[in-house]
């Protein structure tokens, strides 16, 4: 159904009124990162803002650390919610009238409650600053969500599938890589880019966990951004290049970010 | 697995799942895959438990000790919960974060039911294109975000040339450095993450609502207000949840924001207890008492979900 057309030209002032809102903060920024006024008031272009900010934030290297942790960390992400989801979606697990409510729980357990002796514990194991270290921290953080995501999916296949293969002497192992695995790969995909999302921009962690040669993109940024409060110009455009990895990931995959960032707000 | 009925017949509605036979023989293979299936979920399972379980009862531990992170600790049962009566910073950060939830939360929530009432359900070319500037803000690490709102509030910035250039020259101000506005200049930037968000999700609510219950009240002579009333709330009220849960724990626990900007100040004026957590935990060590704070935290964010679900999820 389509509106009429007088209508459907409200709605477009609408609309284009919220965007302009919402876009405006974003393209100030970019003009600003073009600048070649230190304020960042528009003026001529000049690129070697990025070059500059790239070098005097240190962002090679704090760049390269993000991409190992957020590469790492969301494919192992993935893994573990493949194998449980498909644990608790498809085989069933024993004890699971217990164990899936206590997983649920973890979605609602903010990063708060449990930082503290977190950080004091991994001290003491000496994983504290440490890129492995907090890789383990985004795997575990990131479990109940993607267990419930997993499990959905592989719910939502139907159930004669398994049987059918079961029957013909599937084994479970064989049954999720060969039968499941390709049916769930739409959900599969939209994980992974939300669990990159989710690691890339993370910055608590990363300013408890990191320190040195380790830090991230995001703290990195942060640092920077302190330390050249009037030049603005080169703060922004180091700020477009943290955030160009996840902008370029969103561009190019738009409907699975939104419907995964939808669904997973609704819990559906 | 006592739900499994309802998704056996959705996927295959041509044969009769329900018979006696069959259930036996689910529950029988049932039977033979559920310790294949912990077996599955077994790593997985330890991940989560040695990072968040495990630290979340050693957080409750931790909360009625004395602890300076190096030396001994010593027992001082509920000292460091009384804090958040008897300390002052820590008292006026809840009441930050009370003006934090109206900007974070109540403003786009009603914002975005706003737009989603004056847009037609009917489906509209481009909107693609409007879901995705809506949901930009959603995918900028908040580090940006601050960044971005840091310049425009600044002593030069846009929002003071904007109010010189109509007139408006005797309001300029360094925002975030101002003690009575940094705190909304703050929660204005927590408005702009999450309108767009709530927009989206009631808009797509919206077509959801059967055409039936439109014209019933048009029907009645219901006018666009009494419609809304009627019609629009009540079946938006699972996204109206949804969204106020998500805002209202996200205002609660505002750190990276704060931290980037203002730091807690100008003196303390924008401080959060999230900031407060993490000085006490990490940078002044007190850490009962940052645990204390975790813990609270935790316990507010849940009673809130689980109020805010009770409460729209009732018929």
């Amino acid at each position: 159904m389509r509106a009429p057309r007088a209508e459907q030209a409200a709605n477009y002032v609408v609309l284009v009124v919220m965007s302009v809102v919402v876009l405006w903060p974003a393209v100030t920024f970019v003009l600003a990162a073009l600048s070649s006024d230190r304020a960042g008031r528009p003026a001529g272009v000049d690129w070697d803002n990025f070059a500059t900010a790239w070098q005097q934030a240190g962002f090679s290297r704090a760049m390269t650390v993000s991409l190992v942790i957020a590469a790492t960390a969301s494919l192992g992400q993935v893994l573990l919610a493949v194998l449980g989801g498909y644990g608790f979606g498809v085989l069933g697990v024993a004890g699971q009238k217990v164990l899936f409510p206590v997983v649920l729980l973890g979605l609602m357990i903010s990063l708060e409650a449990i930082i503290v002796p977190l950080y004091y514990q991994f001290r003491s194991a000496g994983l504290t600053n440490s890129v492995p270290g907090i890789i383990l921290i985004h795997l575990g953080t990131s479990v109940p969500f993607g267990i419930f995501w997993m499990r959905a999916a592989f719910r939502a296949l139907p159930r004669s599938l398994f049987e059918a293969a079961e029957i013909d002497g599937a084994g479970p192992l064989r049954l999720l890589l060969r039968v499941a695995a390709p049916l769930v790969s739409p959900a599969v995909w939209t994980l992974l880019l939300l669990a990159f999302m989710w690691t890339w921009n993370d910055y608590f962690l990363s300013l408890v966990f990191l320190h040195g040669d380790n830090v991230t993109a995001t703290v990195a940024l942060g640092v920077f951004q302190g330390r050249y409060v009037t030049q603005i110009n080169l703060m922004a455009a180091g700020g477009l290049i943290v955030a160009a990895p996840v902008l370029v990931l969103y561009v190019l995959f738009q409907r699975r970010f939104i419907s995964g960032m939808l669904a997973g707000a609704l819990r559906e | 697995m006592p739900e499994a009925g309802n998704d056996v017949v959705r996927g295959t509605p041509l044969v009769d799942r329900t018979t006696p036979h069959h259930r036996v023989r689910a529950r029988t293979l049932h039977a033979r895959t559920r310790w294949t299936g912990l077996a599955f979920a077994a790593l997985p399972l330890a991940v989560y438990g040695f990072v968040v379980l495990w630290p979340l009862l050693q957080s409750v531990q931790y909360s009625f000790f004395d602890w300076d992170g190096v030396s001994q600790a010593t027992w001082v049962g509920l000292k460091n919960y009384t804090g958040f009566v008897t300390d002052p910073v820590l008292r006026s950060s809840l009441g930050h974060v009370l003006v934090l939830i109206a900007f974070f939360s109540l403003l786009p929530i009603a914002l975005g039911l706003v737009s989603a009432a004056m847009l037609t359900r009917a489906r509209q070319p481009g909107m693609g294109l409007f879901r995705w500037i809506f949901f930009l803000p959603q995918v900028l690490t908040s580090v940006v975000v601050a960044l971005m709102f840091r310049r425009i509030y600044a002593a030069e910035g846009s929002l003071n040339s904007v109010l010189s250039a109509v007139g408006l020259g005797g309001l300029t101000r360094p925002w975030l450095a101002d003690f009575t506005w940094a705190l909304p200049a703050l929660g204005l930037i927590g408005t702009w993450v999450t309108f767009g968000f709530c927009m989206v999700l009631f808009i797509s609510g919206t077509s959801a609502i059967p055409d039936e219950l439109y014209e019933a009240a048009r029907m009645d002579g219901a006018g666009a207000v009494r419609e809304f009333v009627a019609v629009t709330l009540p079946g938006l009220r699972g996204q109206i949840g949804v969204a106020l849960t998500l805002t209202i724990t996200t205002a609660l626990r505002t750190f990276d924001l704060v931290w980037v900007t203002t730091r807690g100040g100008p003196g303390t004026s924008t401080m959060t207890p999230a900031v407060l957590l993490y000085r006490a935990a990490f940078q002044n060590p007190d850490v009962g008492k940052a645990a204390a704070i975790g813990v609270v935290m935790a316990v507010v964010c849940l009673l809130i979900a689980l109020v805010i679900t009770k409460v729209t999820e009732e018929d």
